[in-house]
């Protein structure tokens, strides 16, 4: 099959597995015991009839489910993802600026985990059992099992607060105005406005968050360098690039780290997907107004519209990352692509 | 790979060069750090209290209230109002030298125009003009209202930021009506959440919902000019994040502040702290229906629960500026009871009622509550703490913790038993407290209705409603909260301390319940 079939067929298939999920998204949010008319309106006008009657039939809540289902998936095949409840904002024009604080930062995040988990993997490999394999472990460990919340606290405490080597929560600071708009990432748009203060703050805003972020895919990723790295050490062809006299780092890069890197593309992939929706926390910490904190905000007014645009979203994403999961092994492993 | 670093240097030279040369300003600003809770700047929407904040700044409304107190109402707008002998008739002189942020002059229309559209819009805020029967411009300046039955909170009512007044000529060149179909064709929301229409000190600059609201100083105020050219308030969700970007100097107010933050504070000599009780009334629900309430729908039992609860301790458990209500009225509105007038733990007298009731040996309950936290009150240890105390005269309480919308689905119509409940004040009149009565808003979600409720609670309710005399009002309310101490299917549990810190070199700082803090009022 060639990369055009394959990639074909997969697009494809993404359209049925999109209505599985709209519907699933759908029926579990309308299956929760507890009434958006509650959620939204006030004390008062939750208790006026006339005003709850008119907000259901504002919001279609009044249509039987299997109605509301079906309008839903005809006004998505315009392009319309609906009306945000709680904001009266349209779902689409609202996710359209979330989604990129949200992307900058996972893209940092997994930047940030990439470059220190191979790096550490490979180094606690080749150096196995001796200290520095032991003070690797010991951080990566660390990595994957400090809460956020308490990474993101101590991060803030020390390296702003005391040290003051980082600015503070936000994604720039309160006196500056984003840049000019194109693609929503503060870092891309400043420089395509050529605007180097508002670049450096944006970048200098995106470290610490991105060090907390990516904590945990750096912890998983070393780990999983390090097991694959040991594997691909153990076999013969590493015997034989060395028995060829090429330099050691030679043989560690382009022989070794090359063939130990498949499980790893699998794990940053997965990684990335995460990063992206599953951010609630540090997003709420360093007030970095992203996709997780906007379906966190949604979920708890029970903000249909939005809790299906997120679903909807995140499907998505999930589904391309491991489109080009799979496209990154084509690259890596010869053998595919003459299967 | 060689030409990429070198571009890598020179893009990181000139990111260098160019951050020292930005020169900074000399403007004054102020920033103000504040869990968003507000969607939408149109005032005449408005019902969260971060709203506020910025409503008070922008707009103004025909009478006030002191910056540091609800206890007295002020002119504002309105340089003057008669109050006609039946109640019903309120005629407001308008002040002749008031201009919109447009230069604009202020006219008795503009205010016609806001409480028509805010009352159309049929939006969270617009049972506020429920007693309003008609409004009307007799003159430029003379703006007459006519209830349909007397209210005596109509004043502290029309100081709600939906009262606001916005240039109606402005607001319908950008889509407002206040049309009776308002609520369909009104389409100025969009306009309003950018810009503002109104005669306060600031004027709306920019709005990024969930990421900051910027206000500049309106040039064409009519009274003195504010201090600062420019406040801008930045949603900082969470609490401790607040608290760390105050300590570093990047916010002047945390507005969020919660009571294990005070003390670490105190000893901070930068910050300042502004402790009180908030106008939050946290609450036992009881419910009258024995199909829901069981044996808490008896009214011996609920006697009972009014004894056996320590208030003292359950104050203490909030922290920091919480106090304890005596009835159902909370401390702050006038003609609530003195604290030292509230019940106090007696667990013999508890004991006696529940043996009157037929239940020597207690009984089992299922004790409902949101599983939230609530400016720094934490329902689930609350919870606790009543249960335990409960557990003392042999009530077994099971304790229910619930998803905040699902309790909230489940309370509102009224199908909890027993439960975990607050309630915040509409407006700043004690005459919100009625809902507490038979056939109110929190009265119904208990069942108490005028079906089951004694004839004596059912005449004060009715009388205190329409009476305005103050003396005669404040007795009656005297009257209702020594009932609710006696009988009745809520038991008060503690106002909440409210926190705000402030960098110490911030002046001007002043508290009240309705708008919390008036920005335009700070200085350094």
């Amino acid at each position: 099959m060639s990369l055009h079939q394959f990639l074909a067929r997969r697009l494809v298939l993404m359209i049925p597995l999109l209505i599985g999920i709209s519907l699933v998204a759908f029926i579990i949010s309308n299956a929760i015991p507890a009434d958006p008319t509650a959620a939204n309106l006030g004390e008062r006008a939750a208790a006026d009839p006339k005003i709850v009657a008119a907000f259901r039939e504002k919001w279609g809540l009044d249509e039987p489910l299997h109605v509301q289902y079906l309008t839903y998936l005809s006004n998505l095949l315009k392009g319309d993802m609906g009306t945000s409840i709680r904001s009266r904002r349209p779902v689409s024009e609202e996710l359209g600026r979330f989604l990129p604080a949200t992307i900058e930062l996972a893209t940092f995040g997994i930047l940030v985990s990439l470059v220190a988990g191979v790096i550490f993997g490979v180094i606690s490999a080749v150096w196995r059992n001796r200290p520095i394999d032991f003070i690797v472990r010991i951080l990566s460990l660390i990595g994957v099992s400090a809460p956020v919340f308490w990474l993101a606290l101590i991060g803030l405490i020390l390296l702003y607060l005391r040290w003051d080597l980082v600015p503070g929560p936000g994604r720039l600071d309160p006196k500056l105005r984003p840049p000019p708009g194109v693609t929503g990432l503060y870092t891309v748009d400043s420089l395509l406005a050529g605007d180097w203060r508002t670049l450096r703050n944006a970048l200098e805003h995106l470290i610490l968050p991105s060090l907390v972020l990516g904590a945990y895919s750096a912890g998983l990723i070393t780990r999983i360098t390090r097991s694959s790295m040991l594997e691909v050490l153990s076999m013969e062809y590493m015997t034989t690039a060395r028995s060829k006299g090429l330099r050691e780092w030679t043989v560690i890069t382009r022989h070794g780290l090359r063939n130990a890197l498949m499980p790893v593309v699998t794990i940053i992939g997965l990684s990335y997907g995460n990063l992206l929706s599953g951010a609630v926390l540090t997003e709420t910490i360093f007030a970095w107004e992203g996709i997780g904190r906007y379906a966190y905000n949604a979920a708890r007014t029970l903000d249909f519209p939005v809790l299906m645009g997120v679903s909807m979203l995140i499907a998505i994403i999930f589904v391309l990352m491991n489109l080009i999961v799979d496209i990154l092994y084509y690259w890596l492993d010869p053998r595919l692509r003459q299967a | 790979m060689r030409r990429f670093l070198v571009l890598l240097v020179v893009v990181s030279l000139g990111i260098t060069f160019a951050g020292t040369a930005a020169a900074q300003g000399e403007e004054k600003v102020l920033v103000v750090g504040l869990s968003e809770d507000y969607k939408s700047l149109d005032p005449s929407r408005a019902y969260e209290p971060g709203g506020s904040l910025i409503h008070v700044s922008v707009y103004d409304t025909l009478v006030t209230f002191p910056s540091d107190s609800v206890g007295e109402i002020l002119p504002n707008l309105a340089a003057s109002w008669d109050i006609s002998d039946d109640g019903l008739v309120y005629t407001f002189t308008l002040r002749d030298d008031v201009v919109f942020s447009n230069g604009d002059p202020l006219t008795a229309e503009d205010v016609v125009f806001s409480f028509n559209r805010m009352k159309n819009l049929k939006g969270n805020p617009s049972f506020l003009a429920d007693t309003i029967a008609s409004v009307e411009a007799t003159d430029d300046l003379t703006f007459v209202m006519t209830l349909n039955q007397p209210d005596p909170a109509i004043l502290a009512k029309l100081i709600f930021d939906a009262f606001s007044v916005l240039n109606a000529d402005e607001v319908r060149a950008n889509g407002g009506t206040d049309a009776p179909d308002a609520a369909e064709t009104d389409t100025a929301e969009p306009w309003l959440m950018n810009h503002s229409a109104g005669t306060g000190p600031y004027i709306v600059e920019s709005y990024e919902p969930t990421v900051q609201t910027v206000l500049v100083r309106n040039p064409n105020y009519w009274g003195e000019p504010a201090y600062f050219d420019r406040i801008i308030i930045r949603n900082l969700p969470e609490t401790s994040t607040q608290k760390l970007a105050l300590e570093a100097g990047d916010i002047d107010i945390a507005m969020d502040v919660i009571a294990d933050q005070v003390p670490s504070f105190e000893s901070n000599p930068d910050i300042e702290v502004f402790s009180t009780q908030s106008d939050t009334l946290i609450f036992l629900l009881c419910n009258q229906d024995p199909a829901i309430g069981g044996p808490v729908s008896n009214p011996l039992v609920q006697k009972a629960i009014r004894y056996a609860v320590n208030y003292e301790e359950l104050r203490f458990l909030s922290g920091k500026g919480a106090n304890n209500p005596a009835a159902m009225v909370p401390i702050g509105f006038g003609g609530a009871l003195d604290p030292s007038e509230g019940l106090t733990r007696d667990l013999d007298m508890a004991r006696s009622l529940l043996a009157e009731a037929g239940y020597p040996n207690g009984f089992e309950i299922n004790f409902e509550y949101p599983d939230w936290n609530y400016i720094g009150t934490d329902f689930g240890i609350v919870a606790q703490k009543v249960q335990a105390d409960l557990a003392e005269v042999g009530i077994k309480a099971t304790l229910v913790p619930q998803e905040f919308q699902t309790s909230l689905d489940a309370y509102r119509s009224g199908r909890q038993g027993f439960s975990l409940w607050l309630w915040n004040p509409d407006y700043q009149d004690t005459l919100d407290y009625v809902e507490f009565l038979p056939g109110g808003v929190v009265g119904n979600r208990a069942n108490w209705t005028d079906a089951n409720a004694d004839p004596e609670i059912l005449a004060l309710r009715d009388a205190v409603k329409v009476e305005t005399d103050a003396a005669t009002r404040n007795e009656l309310f005297r009257e209702i909260q020594l009932y609710e101490q006696e009988k009745g299917p809520f038991v008060p549990l503690f106002q909440p301390g409210v926190h705000f810190a402030f960098r110490s070199d911030l002046q001007g700082f002043n508290y009240n319940s309705q708008w919390r803090v008036d920005l335009t009022l700070l200085y350094r």
